[in-house]
């Protein structure tokens, strides 16, 4: 059965239609959508899917062919793709990597959103308990080969930043602003693209959209497909929800392995809040 | 078609060389530098230190140091563990334990320009300034550039207690002092008769004389050219006298904070024209929260 198995392998290898994952041929002209797990790829997809290939009509069934996903794509249909390829990413810092869209997302959310996805893809149960999660989540146990969060962010932050090659793009300015960001986006995939077609690219990548796009399609797509169909994929398409969600011991945990770099990114402490407004405003509750 | 039937009789019995899916083991060290800053001394060093019963060469160091794209998979397998393991990667997340070698990008650049003329990726007449400005991009090797190498490295790393980083200076100012650390690092228990014995047998004299008479078996320096040994000056600051000044101030306004960082004196007030790839985050502020590897 082994031998078999091998066969196989080693037949799906010659023939290129097994998934290279990180030993993906690069391009020169290649372009990477990188971000940890569970930090607004698939939206940011959709929305870049949208920008340059409206006419495609972008949705799950054909988003891995618009964005290919090394992952989840063959090797053959990986270098048959139409070039330059926008590529889809979860790796820490690849030095082959030449043009690079990096989306980073508050961890103390990207965490709530690893533990509901994990439920889905039934990688937990539905009681596991969230103290434990992000614990290990932040030593790195996770069932994933793509490092911490700060592992994954870090690398490409102090390796890549101020270089025009590299584009960083918060989780939360996509949300906030996303007429701003988008722009930015466009601009750095060499697009002059119109208010309105950034407007249009929006819409057909809102929550809403996607939510219904996903009920009739979740089939279609690998990374909904053999998940349980009673959690959607999409789910809440907001920033902060660790403040209602996540004890203060958990975002503490966070924060004293990470804090260093989420202050880089913008992201404000709430232990740091305490200790910065002394001890009068001790009393105050926490955000 | 013959190339895929003798590659795929190589990968049957073992002989091909991993790279980078060599299966990890938990035990397994890594010994990790960009290229040219000292990393084949240090193997010798470890090599030397933990088989005293077999001083190293270099037709064994591929076997008792290996290396994932110069030793076949089957000698990884029968290697005795914890295993040693050569890498000039960049960060990554599967080395369970990591000594980083890093040397003064300035001596580090002349390095890789004698070292790539040695085998035949530059021409005597190539110029040196050239060479800076493709070093700067990281495009000399596939390792990325320095800046980038290191700082995947100190900023995911540094503070953890499975990682030991060395400066190459260090390492030639007082060998058996870093090597000790070394041991301690890697719960070796090695006295200070068995640390100076692998300082002895790594000498750069013993390397060179070694070098002479093995110069085809190893794939460091099979086949490049006779006339230029691969064990250079072996020392620290030669950029001093031999690398032209616009050349370090472009060196350092490209990574001067990060070369600050890890104790590397700035000849020069960094200018701002170079364009900043992997130090441009520090000055931000994580200077100011991070603390500095040394004074």
């Amino acid at each position: 059965m082994r031998m078999i198995k091998r066969l196989i392998a080693g037949g799906k290898y010659f023939f290129g239609l097994h998934s290279p994952g990180r030993n993906v041929r690069v391009f020169p002209d290649d372009i990477f959508l990188v971000s940890y797990p569970k930090s607004g790829n698939t939206w940011t997809r959709f929305l870049i899917a949208n920008l340059v290939y409206p006419e495609k009509n972008p949705d799950f069934s054909n988003i891995n062919q618009l964005l290919p996903d090394p992952e989840a794509m063959s090797k053959r249909a990986l270098e048959r793709a139409r070039r330059p390829r926008i590529l889809k990413s979860h790796q820490y810092f690849d030095p082959r990597y030449q043009k690079v869209i990096y989306i980073v997302r508050d961890p103390r959310d990207v965490v709530l959103s690893e533990y509901y996805f994990d439920i889905k893809r039934r990688a937990i149960a539905e009681d596991y308990p969230k103290q434990q999660f992000v614990s290990r989540f932040v030593r790195g146990e996770l069932n994933h080969p793509y490092g911490t969060w700060l592992e994954n962010a870090a690398t490409w932050f102090y390796a890549r930043r101020g270089d025009p090659r590299f584009l960083l793009v918060k989780y939360e300015a996509l949300q906030s602003q996303a007429m701003e960001e988008m722009a930015r986006i466009a601009s750095f995939l060499g697009l002059s693209a119109t208010p309105q077609r950034l407007a249009l690219a929006i819409a057909q990548s809102s929550a809403d959209r996607m939510r219904e796009l996903e009920k009739k399609q979740a089939h279609l797509w690998s990374s909904t497909r053999e998940t349980r169909q009673d959690k959607p994929f999409v789910r809440s398409a907001k920033a902060g929800g660790w403040k209602a969600e996540l004890s203060e011991s958990s975002v503490a945990e966070i924060e004293s392995a990470w804090g260093g770099l989420m202050r880089e990114m913008g992201y404000e402490l709430a232990a740091a809040s305490l200790v910065d407004a002394g001890l009068e405003h001790a009393g105050v509750e926490r955000l | 078609m013959i190339k895929h039937l003798i590659a795929g009789i190589q990968r049957g019995l073992g002989l091909h060389r991993p790279g980078r899916s060599l299966l990890i083991l938990p035990n397994d060290i890594f010994l990790v530098s960009f290229p040219k800053s000292g990393n084949t001394w240090t193997r010798f060093l470890l090599a030397n230190l933990r088989f005293p019963d077999e001083p190293a060469t270099w037709a064994n160091i591929n076997r008792l140091i290996p290396d994932p794209t110069g030793t076949a998979k089957r000698d990884f397998d029968r290697m005795p563990r914890p295993r040693i393991i050569k890498s000039h990667e960049c960060f990554d997340p599967r080395y369970p334990r990591v000594i980083y070698i890093v040397r003064d990008p300035r001596d580090v650049v002349l390095s890789q320009y004698h070292y790539h003329r040695k085998i035949r990726k530059l021409d005597d007449e190539s110029p040196l300034e050239q060479f800076v400005t493709r070093f700067l991009a990281g495009e000399t090797c596939p390792h990325g550039s320095w800046g980038q190498n290191i700082a995947t490295w100190l900023y995911t790393s540094e503070e953890g207690p499975r990682f030991l980083l060395l400066r190459y200076e260090d390492l030639v100012a007082d060998t058996a002092r870093e090597l000790a650390k070394v041991a301690a690092f890697l719960q070796l228990s090695a006295g200070p008769e068995q640390i100076a014995q692998a300082v002895e047998r790594s000498s750069a004299d013993r390397m060179r004389q070694l070098e002479k008479k093995q110069t085809d078996k190893n794939a460091l320096v099979k086949g490049s050219r006779k006339d230029l040994s691969f064990v250079r000056a072996a020392g620290a600051g030669g950029w001093r006298s031999e690398l032209p000044a616009p050349m370090v101030a472009r060196i350092e306004a490209a990574w001067g904070p990060l070369m600050q960082r890890l104790g590397y004196e700035l000849s020069s007030q960094p200018a701002t024209q170079e364009q900043d790839y992997a130090t441009e985050g520090i000055v931000g502020g994580a200077r100011n929260e991070v603390s500095g590897v040394r004074s």
